[in-house]
C-alpha cells in the first residue's frame, strides 16, 4: 500500500486540530468528533490524535514515548501511576479513517501496565475487567505485533482459565517464538500496538469491509490515544446518551451508564438508565441539542463521570435513522430555525412514508390483553392457537391463519413457524434462535412472554384470568410485543404529527397534482384522509360484477331490444347509487369517472349452464375471442351496444343532482372514455353523452356541470392527441396498457417467465410496469403532451396506472409537465413527498 | 420399535431431521421405513419428526454421564455458550438496525461492520469446532458447512448469513447447537440459564 510521505504536523491534542488548519483527512473521523466536542467548551478526554502522515512512525519505541510524555504533561500524572483515590492511569489506543467506515481495528485498551502486569492489591472486580481488557490488548500485540501464530493464542485462551496466568503464559510464548519479545513499557506495548492496528487494518478482512463499502483500497489510518482512569470509585463510571427516543422520534435524551471503566472497544448498553446519572442530565440534555443543531443528525454522545462531573469522550452521529426519528428530526430542525421546510421535505425519502404507513394493529381500548413479552420479529398477525407443529400445519392445510404458541422453540417447531402466520413463545429473548428464523421467515414474532402458561394435554394457553384453547383467535403485535384475546383490526395508521407537518410542507413545494384512484366510498374517504385533490380514476368495472353480473349480460347478450332497454334502464338505477356514495366522500374536489372498459369475457358466462337461456348461451358462445384484452373493450363494446354509456352517465349525472341538492356539494365531474385510438371513437361518445345531459336537464331542470376526456392507452392514441384534444378537454395517460403495447408486452406472461431474466442480464433495469419506461413510454407521452397543447394550451393531463404512486415515474410526470398524477389510496402521501422532491430537483432527461 | 430395528443409513437420516427439525421434498426409501415405524411424519412436501423419533436420537446421541469425553465436552460448551448469545446477537443486528427498523440491505458500511464482527465469531468458534470434532467425530462436518455458507455471504448472497429456509451460518449453527444439546443431555431451559449464567459472569 502506497503510504504518505511523513510530513510533522505533530501530535494534537484534543481540541487543538482545527485552529491547526487540519481537517478529516489527517485528524480522521474520531479526531473530528473530538474536535467538535471540544468546540462546545464542555470537559473532553485527555488525549491526542496521531495524524494520518505520522501514523507509520508511531511503530517506533521513539515517537511512541514522545506521544506519552505529551499526554502525561497534559495529565499530569505518569502512565501506570496510581491517583489518589486507588486509581490506576493507563492509555487507550483508538483509529478511525478520514471518513466513516466499518472494519477498523478494535480499541486496545490498557496498555502501559508495567511489565504487562497487572498490578496487586486491585480490588477483586477492578482487577478481573482490567485482567480481561489487558488479555484482549496483549493478544492483539501478540499476534500482530510479535507475529504469535492464533492458533497459539487460542490454545492458551481455552486451557487456561485464569487470565492473569493466561497472560503470563502469552508473555511466555511470545519471548520464544515471537519476532520480537512482549513489551513491558508503555513505549514498546504502544508501538508494537499501532503496529497491530496497522496490520490489522491491512489484513484482508479489513480490505474486503473496504471493497463492501465501494471506499478506496488504500484509504488511511488515523490513531487516537488518550488516558483514562481505572477506578473502583462509587461514584465513577462511564455511559452514553443518545439525543432521541429511537422508539418515539422525539427529542428525549436516553442511555445508561455503569460503574467502573470503560473495559472494552465497544459501547457497553446494558446498565443503569440515564435519568439516574449522579449529577443529572441536564447537561447532557443542553450538549445534544447543540450537537443535533450542529451536525443535523441524531447524537450520541460517550461520557465518562467522577466525583469532578462529566468528560465527554466520544460522539456519533446516526446518520441511519427508522422514518419517525427522521422526521421527527427534520420538523424539529426546521422549525428551531436550524434548516427549513424544503430541508425537511428532502430529509424525508418515500420510504420513510411507507414505512410509518405500514398496517399494524389499530387499538379501540377495548381490547384484551392476553400477554406481553419482548418484540422479537415486527409485523402483526391474526390466528388461531396451534400448540405444536403438527397440529399448526393441519390448520394451516386446512386453511385456516395460525399463530403457532410454544414454550420453548426447538429445530423442531420449524415446520409450525413455517405454516404459521405468527409465533409467540414463552421463554426465549428478541436474539434468541427463534427470533432470528421468525425475522428470516418475516414471521411476526413475541417471544419471552413469561405470564403465558401452556398446557400441551388439556390443550390450553392461560395467562392471568384468560384460558384460551387450541383452535382459539388471537392477535399478536410484533413491534410492541403485546398478544390480543381474539381478532385485532390491522389497519393503516393515521399519519403522526411530524409527517403530517413534512407532507404539508411537501404540498406547498409541488407543483403535480395528486388524486387517487377509488372506486368505492371508502377508499375515497381514505384517499382524501391521505391528501388527495381528487379521484383521478374510478374504475367501473367491478359495479357490473356480483348480483349485477346479470344486468350487463342482458345488455351484451340480449336477443330482443325490450329486454336490452330494461336492462339498461336497472344499470342506470344501481349505477346511480354506486356514484352518489362515492362522490359523497368526495365534496367539491374533481372526479374522473372512467365508463366501463373491461374486457368482455368477464361477463360472458364461462360454461352454458350459466347462461340464463338457450340463447344467451349461443350467444355467449359466438362471442368467445382470442385475446380479450385486445378485442371488444371499452369504448369498443360502447360502439357495439350503443345504450351502455349513456346508461352510466345518466346514472352518473343524476348521482350528482342528488348529493348537490341534497348535501349541497358540487364535485367537479370528468367523464373518461376509455381505450380509444381513432379520434371519431370520442366524438361520438361526446355527442351521446351530451344528449343524455340535456335529457337529464330537461328532465330535471339542472344542468350537471362536466368535462369529458379520454385515456391514452395505446401508441396510436399518443400520436393522435392534437386530434383527441379537439373534443377532449382531459387526457389520462393509462400507462400499464400504455406499457404493454409499447414494448407488446403482455404483462402477465413477461412479468412470469421472463422479467427476471432481462433484469439479470442487463436487458432492462427495472420492470416497466413498475417504473415508467423514461425512454420508450414516456417518448410517447411527450409527443402526446407537445400535441394535445399545441390544439389546447389548458388541457388537463394526467397519469393515472400504477406508476402514479411510484416516486422515479413520478418524476418523469415532473419532466413532462402533466397536471397531476393519481395512485391508489394508500400511495397518496408517497406521491405528494415524491412530486415535492421532483420539483425541487426535475429530471434532466 | 426399538433402535436395533433402525438400520445405519436410516438412523443418519432420522438424526439429521431431528437436528434440523424438518426435511423438505420428496420422501427417501428410508423416509418411509421412518414414517411406518413412527418415528417420522410425511405432511405433503413436509418431513418431521415424530416426538417418538425425537425421543429415539435423544437416547442415541446422548453421552453417558461417566463417559470419558463429556467432561471435556462439557468445558469446551462452556465457551461456546458466550459465542453463540455473540451470533444470534450479531444475526439480529444483521436483519434489525438498532433502533427497530428492519435492515434493508441498503447501508454497505452497517453490512461491511456486521460482516467485519462475524469473523471474531469464526475466529473464536474455530478452535471450538475443532475440539468438539476431537471428542465427538459426529460433530465434524459443522466446519465444512460454516465455511460454506460464509463463501455464500461473500459471493454476494445475504440470505446466506441468517436466512432459515437455507443452511445459512445461522441454520448450520443452530443445528450444531441441537447437536450438542442432544449429545450433552441438556434441555433448552437448562442451556439458556447456563448461557445467561456465562454470559452475565463475563460481564462483570
Amino acid at each position: 500500500m502506497p503510504q504518505a510521505p511523513i510530513d510533522d504536523v505533530g501530535l494534537v491534542p484534543f481540541g487543538k486540530g482545527f485552529e491547526r488548519g487540519l481537517d478529516a483527512r489527517s485528524l480522521c473521523t474520531r479526531g473530528v468528533q473530538m474536535e467538535t466536542l471540544a468546540g462546545l467548551g464542555l470537559p473532553v478526554a485527555v488525549g491526542l490524535t496521531i495524524p494520518v502522515p505520522n501514523v507509520p512512525g508511531m511503530v517506533t519505541v521513539d515517537r511512541a514515548a514522545a506521544a506519552i510524555n505529551l499526554l502525561e504533561s497534559s495529565a499530569g500524572r505518569l502512565v501506570g501511576a496510581r491517583t489518589d483515590d486507588g486509581g490506576l492511569l493507563l492509555l487507550r489506543l483508538s483509529a478511525s479513517a478520514p471518513v466513516a467506515t466499518a472494519g477498523l481495528p478494535v480499541d486496545l485498551v490498557a496498555i502501559g501496565l508495567l511489565n504487562g502486569q497487572i498490578p496487586s492489591g486491585l480490588p477483586e472486580k477492578m482487577h478481573a475487567d482490567l485482567a480481561n481488557s489487558w488479555w484482549k490488548s496483549a493478544s492483539a500485540i501478540a499476534e500482530f505485533g510479535c507475529q504469535v501464530p492464533n492458533d497459539e493464542i487460542s490454545s492458551l485462551d481455552l486451557d487456561i482459565a485464569d487470565v492473569t496466568q493466561r497472560i503470563a503464559a502469552l508473555i511466555t510464548v511470545c519471548n520464544d517464538k515471537g519476532t520480537q519479545p512482549f513489551p513491558l513499557d508503555a513505549a514498546g506495548q504502544l508501538a508494537a500496538g499501532a503496529q497491530a492496528m496497522l496490520s490489522r487494518w491491512n489484513s484482508p478482512r479489513a480490505a474486503r469491509a473496504r471493497r463492501a463499502q465501494q471506499l478506496p483500497a488504500d484509504l488511511p489510518l488515523g490513531l487516537h490515544l488518550e488516558t483514562f482512569v481505572v477506578t473502583d470509585h462509587n461514584d465513577a463510571g462511564h455511559g452514553h446518551a443518545i439525543s432521541r427516543d429511537l422508539t418515539t422520534g422525539q427529542f428525549a435524551p436516553n442511555g445508561g451508564f455503569r460503574h467502573g471503566f470503560r473495559a472494552s472497544g465497544e459501547r457497553q448498553t446494558i446498565g443503569h438508565p440515564l435519568n439516574l446519572l449522579p449529577g443529572g442530565v441536564s447537561m447532557l440534555t443542553g450538549v445534544l441539542a447543540e450537537l443535533e443543531g450542529r451536525l443535523q443528525s441524531v447524537a450520541l454522545v460517550d461520557f465518562d463521570y467522577g466525583p469532578e462531573g462529566l468528560t465527554l469522550v466520544g460522539l456519533e452521529e446516526l446518520n441511519r435513522t427508522s422514518a419517525r426519528v427522521a422526521t421527527s428530526l427534520a420538523v424539529d430542525l426546521a422549525t428551531r430555525g436550524i434548516t427549513d421546510e424544503r430541508t425537511a421535505v428532502a430529509a424525508i425519502k418515500p420510504p420513510h412514508v411507507l414505512e410509518l404507513l405500514h398496517p399494524r394493529p389499530r387499538l379501540t381500548g377495548h381490547e384484551q390483553q392476553l400477554v406481553t413479552g419482548l418484540a422479537a420479529s415486527p409485523g402483526a398477525a391474526v390466528g388461531r392457537i396451534a400448540l405444536t407443529s403438527e397440529e399448526a400445519v393441519e390448520l394451516a392445510e386446512s386453511g385456516d391463519s395460525v399463530i403457532l404458541v410454544s414454550a420453548e422453540t426447538t429445530p423442531g417447531d420449524l415446520p409450525g413457524m413455517m405454516a404459521a402466520v405468527g409465533i409467540l413463545t414463552v421463554t426465549g429473548g428478541s436474539a434468541s434462535h427463534a427470533a432470528v428464523v421468525a425475522r428470516g421467515m418475516g414471521r411476526p414474532a413475541i417471544c419471552g412472554a413469561g405470564g403465558l402458561v401452556i398446557n400441551r394435554a388439556a390443550g390450553t394457553v392461560s395467562a392471568g384470568e384468560h384460558v384460551l384453547s387450541r383452535g382459539d383467535v388471537i392477535s399478536i403485535d410484533g413491534d410492541s410485543g403485546t398478544a390480543y384475546v381474539g381478532e385485532v383490526a390491522i389497519e393503516r395508521p393515521e399519519p403522526s404529527f411530524a409527517l403530517s407537518t413534512v407532507l404539508s410542507w411537501a404540498d406547498d413545494v409541488r407543483r403535480l397534482g395528486v388524486r387517487a384512484n377509488a372506486d368505492t366510498r371508502a377508499d375515497a374517504a381514505t384517499a382524501m384522509d391521505n391528501g388527495a385533490e381528487g379521484i383521478g380514476l374510478c374504475r367501473t368495472e367491478h359495479m357490473f360484477l356480483g348480483d349485477r353480473l346479470p344486468l350487463i349480460r342482458r345488455v351484451i347478450l340480449s336477443h330482443d331490444p325490450q329486454s336490452e332497454t330494461a336492462a339498461l334502464s336497472a344499470l342506470a338505477d344501481v349505477q346511480r347509487e354506486d356514484f352518489r356514495e362515492l362522490l359523497l366522500a368526495c365534496g367539491d374536489r374533481p372526479v374522473t369517472v372512467r365508463l366501463l372498459d373491461a374486457p368482455m369475457h368477464e361477463f360472458l358466462p364461462e360454461h352454458p349452464d350459466d347462461a340464463e337461456d338457450e340463447h344467451q348461451a349461443k350467444m355467449a358462445e359466438s362471442l368467445h375471442e382470442e385475446n380479450p384484452m385486445l378485442g371488444v373493450r371499452g369504448v369498443r363494446l360502447a360502439m357495439l351496444h350503443e345504450g351502455l354509456y349513456p346508461a352510466q352517465v345518466e346514472g352518473l349525472f343524476n348521482a350528482w343532482i342528488d348529493v348537490n341538492t341534497q348535501y349541497g356539494i358540487a364535485p367537479e365531474l370528468e367523464v373518461m372514455v376509455p381505450l380509444v385510438s381513432i379520434p371519431d371513437e370520442l366524438l361520438m361518445m361526446l355527442r351521446l353523452i351530451r344528449r343524455v345531459n340535456q335529457e337529464v336537464a330537461t328532465r330535471t331542470g339542472v344542468v350537471v356541470p362536466f368535462k369529458i376526456g379520454t385515456m391514452v392507452e395505446t401508441p396510436r392514441a399518443a400520436l393522435m392527441a392534437d386530434q383527441l384534444a379537439q373534443s377532449a378537454e382531459f387526457l389520462s395517460f393509462g400507462t400499464n396498457d400504455l406499457t404493454q403495447l409499447t414494448y407488446g408486452f403482455s404483462r402477465d406472461d413477461v412479468e412470469r417467465r421472463m422479467l427476471g431474466t432481462y433484469l439479470e442480464r442487463g436487458l432492462l433495469t427495472a420492470s416497466p410496469f413498475a417504473e415508467l419506461d423514461p425512454i420508450g413510454v414516456a417518448g410517447l407521452m411527450q409527443i402526446a403532451v407537445e400535441r394535445a397543447r399545441s390544439v389546447r394550451p389548458d388541457i388537463k393531463l394526467g397519469i393515472c396506472g400504477e406508476h402514479g404512486g411510484d416516486p422515479a415515474s413520478i418524476a418523469i410526470c415532473e419532466r413532462l409537465g402533466l397536471n397531476y398524477v393519481s395512485c391508489s389510496p394508500g400511495r397518496v402521501p408517497v406521491a405528494r413527498l415524491a412530486a415535492a422532491h421532483a420539483s425541487m430537483h426535475p429530471a434532466s432527461h | 420399535m426399538s433402535q436395533e430395528q433402525v438400520n445405519d443409513a436410516e438412523r443418519q437420516v432420522l438424526v439429521s431431521i431431528v437436528v434440523r427439525g424438518m426435511a423438505r421434498g420428496e420422501a427417501s426409501p428410508e423416509h418411509q421405513s421412518l414414517a411406518e415405524s413412527g418415528l417420522l411424519l410425511i405432511k405433503g412436501p413436509m418431513i418431521m419428526p415424530t416426538p417418538a423419533g425425537t425421543a429415539l436420537v435423544g437416547e442415541q446421541l446422548r453421552l453417558a454421564a461417566d463417559a470419558p469425553e463429556r467432561e471435556r465436552l462439557m468445558a469446551t460448551f462452556h465457551r461456546f455458550l458466550p459465542v453463540n448469545r455473540n451470533l444470534r446477537d450479531l444475526c439480529t443486528a444483521w436483519q434489525m438496525r438498532p433502533d427497530g427498523s428492519v435492515n434493508d440491505h441498503s447501508d454497505p458500511s452497517y453490512d461491511a461492520e456486521i460482516r467485519d464482527r462475524l469473523d471474531d465469531i469464526d475466529d473464536a468458534i474455530a478452535p471450538l469446532l475443532k475440539r468438539f470434532a476431537e471428542d465427538v467425530p459426529d460433530l465434524t462436518g459443522y466446519r465444512e458447512r460454516l465455511t460454506e455458507a460464509l463463501d455464500r455471504l461473500d459471493a454476494g448472497d445475504n440470505a446466506w448469513l441468517a436466512s432459515p429456509l437455507i443452511d445459512s451460518y445461522h441454520t448450520v449453527w443452530m443445528h450444531l447447537h441441537q447437536h450438542l444439546l442432544l449429545t450433552i443431555g441438556m434441555s433448552r431451559a437448562e442451556d439458556e440459564a447456563l448461557e445467561e449464567q456465562l454470559v452475565s459472569g463475563n460481564h462483570g
